[in-house]
C-alpha cells in the first residue's frame, strides 16, 4: 500500500515473537473496554465503574470464581468443540444446537437409563449420551461436507434454530417425556440422583470442570502426538498436499466435525449432570455455543488456552450478570459487545502478529520514460 | 379452511420476502466480488434497532431508515478492513459481526425493550386496484420499499451482466489476478461492493422491524433471517433476479407457521411448524449440493480468499 511518499509492506515473519503472542490478546481485549465503554457512556453508565464492578462480581469474590469456573465448564466444551474443526478450516459454527441435542441426549439417558445403574457407571453414561447426540446433530451436515463439499457454515448453524425450537418443543409444547409431570409449571424432569455430580462445597463448581480441563489437555497431547493429529494439521495447511499423501479427505472432515459436535454436546450433558439436573430452557439465552467460538478464535484453537479464555469469558458473563443487579442496571448484552468486539480487534491484530509492518519512504514514479524515445 | 387464507399469506410472504430479497442482494454484491459477509445476522439486528431506536426519537420513518442504511455501511465497512486490508479470516469475522450485532443491539434496545414499533411503513394506495381479487393483496397491496426492492433486484441484474463496473466486480470475485494486471484495484472494488451490500442489509433489518414488527425484542426480531439469506444466495446461483423468486418460496416457508396457527390448524406442535424455514432450507442447501448442480450454480471462484498480488 502505498499513502503519499511512504510505503507500507507487510512482511511475513517466520515465527512471531512469545511477546506478540500475549500482546495482540491483550491490547485486543482493552481496546474492546473502550468500545464497550463508549456504548456505556452514551447509555448513561459509568464505563470504569461498570468494569470495576465487573470484575469484582467475575474474578475477585470467592463465589464469583467459583460461578466462573462453574459457567466456564460447558463453555469450555464448546470452546474446544469449535478450536477442533476451526483448526482444520472446518467451521462448525453449529455448537449452541448441538449443546442443546446433548442436553437432550444427556437428560434422556438419566432419566431412562441411569436409575438402574451405579453412580460410577451413570454419569459417564450419560456423559456419552450427550456427546453422541451432540455428534449425531452435527452429522447431516458433516456428511454433505465430507461427501459432497457442500459448506458446513449454513446448514449447521440453520440446524441451532431447529435443535432451539426442539427444546421448547420438549418443555413449552409437550407433555412428553423430558417435561416435569408433577408440576403444570413447564419444566424438565429431573434426571436420576445416580447421574448428579455434588458440587464442591456450597459453590457453583462441578467436578465436570476438572473433566473438561483433563479434556483439553488430552487433546492437546493427542493432536501433538498422534497420526490422527498430524493427519489433520497437514490438512488444514494443505488439502491438496495431504490428498497427494494418501490421507483419506473424507474420513478426516467427517471424524473431525464429528468430533466437534461430540465435544459441544458433552457441554450440554455437562450441564444435565451439574448444576441443572434437567432439560434447563434457561441456557437457551446464554448463548455459550456463540461464545465457544470466540473462545476458541482468541485461544487460537490452542486446546489449553481455550481452557483459559473461556475462563475468562465465563468471568465476563458472571460479571455482567451481577451488573443487572443494581439501581441503575446495565443490561447483560454488554458481556457479548465485550466478546464481539474482542473477537474483531484480535482479527485484526493478527496481521500485526504474523507479519512485520515495514514503513519505507519512496520516490513515486513519475511519467519520466518517453515511449519510443 | 378458505383460499382466502392462503392468498393472504402468499401476499404475506411477498412482503416478507422483501427483507430477504434486500439482505441477499446486499450479500450477492459482497460475495460477487469475493468476499463472503456471514455478519448479515448482525447487520440486520443491527438495523432493526436503529431504526427503532431513531424512530422512537424523531418519529421520523425516513431518518430511521437512512440511519438503518448507515449503520449497516459501518458494520460492513469494519468487516472490509479486516478481511481486505488485514487479510483477516472471512469466516470469523463474519461471525464476530454476528455476535458483536447481537450483543450491541440488545444492549442499545433495552431501554425500548417490548415497546411497540413508533413508526410504520404503510403500504402505498392504490385505490380500487387493491380490490381485485387476489392479484389485489398480493401485488397492490405492499409498501414503497418492497416495490424498490423488485427493482432494485432488476437494477442490479442489469448492473452485474450489462454494465462495465458489474464486469468488473465479476470479474473480481471469479479471478482477482487479472482484475490487478488490467490496472483496476481489487481493494477498491471489493470494498466499494462490501459497503454496498452492508447498506442493504442495514435496510433489510430497518425495514424488516418497521414494516413487519410489532415491538422491538431483539429475541424475536431476525429469528436467523440474515442466514437464510445466505442460503438463498445459493439459492440464487449469485443472481439478482433468482433471488426474488427464491425469498418469496423462503417467504412463504416463514409465513407458513403463523398462518396455520392463526387457522387454529394444529397438525403440528408450533415449535415443530417454528422449524420449518429452516428444514427448509436446510433441504434446499442439500438438493443444490450435487456436482451437478454445483456445476450450473457457478459461485465466485475465488470467494473468501483474500487477494495479495504475488510481488516477488
Amino acid at each position: 500500500m502505498i499513502i503519499g511518499r511512504t510505503r507500507i509492506e507487510l512482511e511475513p515473519r517466520l515465527n512471531s515473537s512469545r511477546w506478540l503472542i500475549v500482546a495482540v490478546p491483550v491490547a485486543s481485549v482493552l481496546l474492546a473496554l473502550i468500545v464497550g465503554g463508549v456504548f456505556l457512556v452514551l447509555t448513561g453508565h459509568s464505563p470504569i465503574g461498570t468494569y470495576l464492578s465487573l470484575m469484582n462480581n467475575g474474578y475477585t469474590t470467592f463465589y464469583g470464581i467459583t460461578d466462573t469456573l462453574g459457567l466456564a465448564t460447558p463453555l469450555i466444551c464448546t470452546g474446544l468443540a469449535a478450536a477442533f474443526a476451526f483448526r482444520m478450516n472446518l467451521f462448525n459454527i453449529g455448537q449452541e444446537g448441538q449443546m442443546y441435542l446433548g442436553m437432550i441426549g444427556g437428560a434422556w439417558a438419566g432419566i431412562a437409563l441411569a436409575d438402574h445403574l451405579p453412580m460410577i457407571v451413570a454419569i459417564p453414561v450419560v456423559l456419552g449420551f450427550g456427546a453422541l447426540t451432540g455428534a449425531l446433530w452435527v452429522l447431516v451436515p458433516a456428511l454433505l461436507r465430507a461427501k459432497l463439499g457442500t459448506s458446513e457454515i449454513v446448514s449447521t448453524l440453520l440446524l441451532n434454530y431447529v435443535a432451539l425450537n426442539l427444546i421448547n418443543y420438549f418443555i413449552f409444547g409437550s407433555r412428553g417425556f423430558f417435561r416435569d409431570p408433577s408440576t403444570s409449571f413447564p419444566q424438565g424432569r429431573s434426571v436420576s440422583v445416580n447421574a448428579r455430580f455434588g458440587s464442591f462445597g456450597t459453590t457453583n463448581t462441578y467436578p465436570t470442570l476438572l473433566i473438561a480441563i483433563l479434556l483439553a489437555v488430552a487433546l492437546w497431547w493427542f493432536i501433538r502426538n498422534s497420526n490422527y493429529g498430524y493427519e489433520t494439521s497437514v490438512f488444514a495447511d494443505s488439502p491438496n498436499t495431504a490428498r497427494y499423501a494418501g490421507m483419506n479427505a473424507t474420513r478426516l472432515t467427517l471424524s473431525v466435525l464429528l468430533v466437534s459436535g461430540a465435544l459441544a454436546g458433552l457441554g450440554g450433558a455437562m450441564y444435565v449432570v451439574g448444576p441443572a439436573g434437567k432439560i434447563d430452557p434457561g441456557i437457551l439465552q446464554i448463548g455459550l455455543g456463540y461464545a465457544g467460538i470466540v473462545v476458541a478464535s482468541l485461544a487460537r484453537y490452542n486446546f489449553v488456552a481455550v481452557v483459559i479464555t473461556a475462563i475468562l469469558f465465563a468471568g465476563l458473563r458472571v460479571g455482567g450478570a451481577a451488573l443487572q443487579i443494581s439501581n441503575n442496571p446495565v443490561p447483560i448484552a454488554i458481556a457479548v459487545v465485550l466478546q464481539g468486539s474482542v473477537l474483531l480487534f484480535a482479527l485484526g491484530g493478527e496481521i500485526f502478529r504474523r507479519n512485520r509492518i515495514r514503513i519505507r519512504r519512496v520516490t513515486p514514479v513519475t511519467n519520466s520514460i518517453k515511449v519510443g524515445a | 379452511m378458505n383460499s382466502n387464507v392462503w392468498i393472504l399469506t402468499f401476499a404475506d410472504a411477498i412482503s416478507i420476502a422483501t427483507t430477504l430479497i434486500l439482505a441477499s442482494l446486499g450479500a450477492i454484491l459482497t460475495e460477487r466480488s469475493g468476499v463472503i459477509n456471514l455478519g448479515i445476522e448482525g447487520i440486520l439486528l443491527m438495523g432493526a434497532v436503529t431504526a427503532f431506536l431513531v424512530g422512537d426519537g424523531t418519529h421520523n420513518l425516513w431518518l430511521a431508515l437512512f440511519l438503518a442504511v448507515l449503520v449497516g455501511m459501518a458494520m460492513a465497512t469494519v468487516h472490509a478492513v479486516l478481511t481486505i486490508t488485514l487479510r483477516s479470516n472471512q469466516i470469523v469475522s463474519g461471525l464476530a459481526l454476528v455476535i458483536f450485532g447481537t450483543g450491541l443491539s440488545q444492549f442499545i434496545g433495552k431501554s425500548v425493550e417490548g415497546k411497540p414499533r413508533p413508526v410504520q411503513i404503510t403500504t402505498l394506495d392504490f385505490g380500487p386496484l387493491s380490490d381485485i381479487p387476489i392479484i389485489g393483496p398480493v401485488i397492490f397491496g405492499h409498501d414503497p420499499i418492497t416495490y424498490l426492492t423488485w427493482i432494485g433486484a432488476f437494477v442490479a441484474s442489469w448492473y452485474l451482466t450489462r454494465t462495465r463496473p458489474g464486469l468488473v466486480l465479476r470479474a473480481t470475485g471469479d479471478a482477482p489476478a487479472t482484475v490487478d494486471a488490467q490496472g483496476v484495484s481489487v481493494a477498491a472494488v471489493r470494498y466499494a461492493h462490501t459497503i454496498a451490500g452492508g447498506a442493504l442489509m442495514g435496510l433489510a433489518g430497518g425495514w424488516f422491524m418497521l414494516a413487519r414488527g410489532t415491538a422491538w425484542s431483539q429475541a424475536a426480531t431476525t429469528n436467523g433471517i440474515g442466514w437464510i439469506a445466505l442460503a438463498l444466495v445459493v439459492f440464487a446461483a449469485w443472481r439478482p433476479l433468482r433471488a426474488i423468486v427464491g425469498a418469496v418460496l423462503f417467504g412463504f416457508t416463514l409465513q407458513v407457521p403463523f398462518t396455520l396457527q392463526a387457522q387454529q390448524i394444529r397438525i403440528f406442535p408450533p415449535e415443530i411448524l417454528q422449524m420449518l424455514p429452516y428444514v427448509a432450507t436446510l433441504a434446499v442447501l442439500v438438493a443444490l449440493s450435487t456436482p451437478r448442480a454445483r456445476r450450473l450454480l457457478g459461485a465466485p471462484k475465488m470467494l473468501g480468499q483474500p487477494f495479495v498480488r504475488d510481488e516477488r
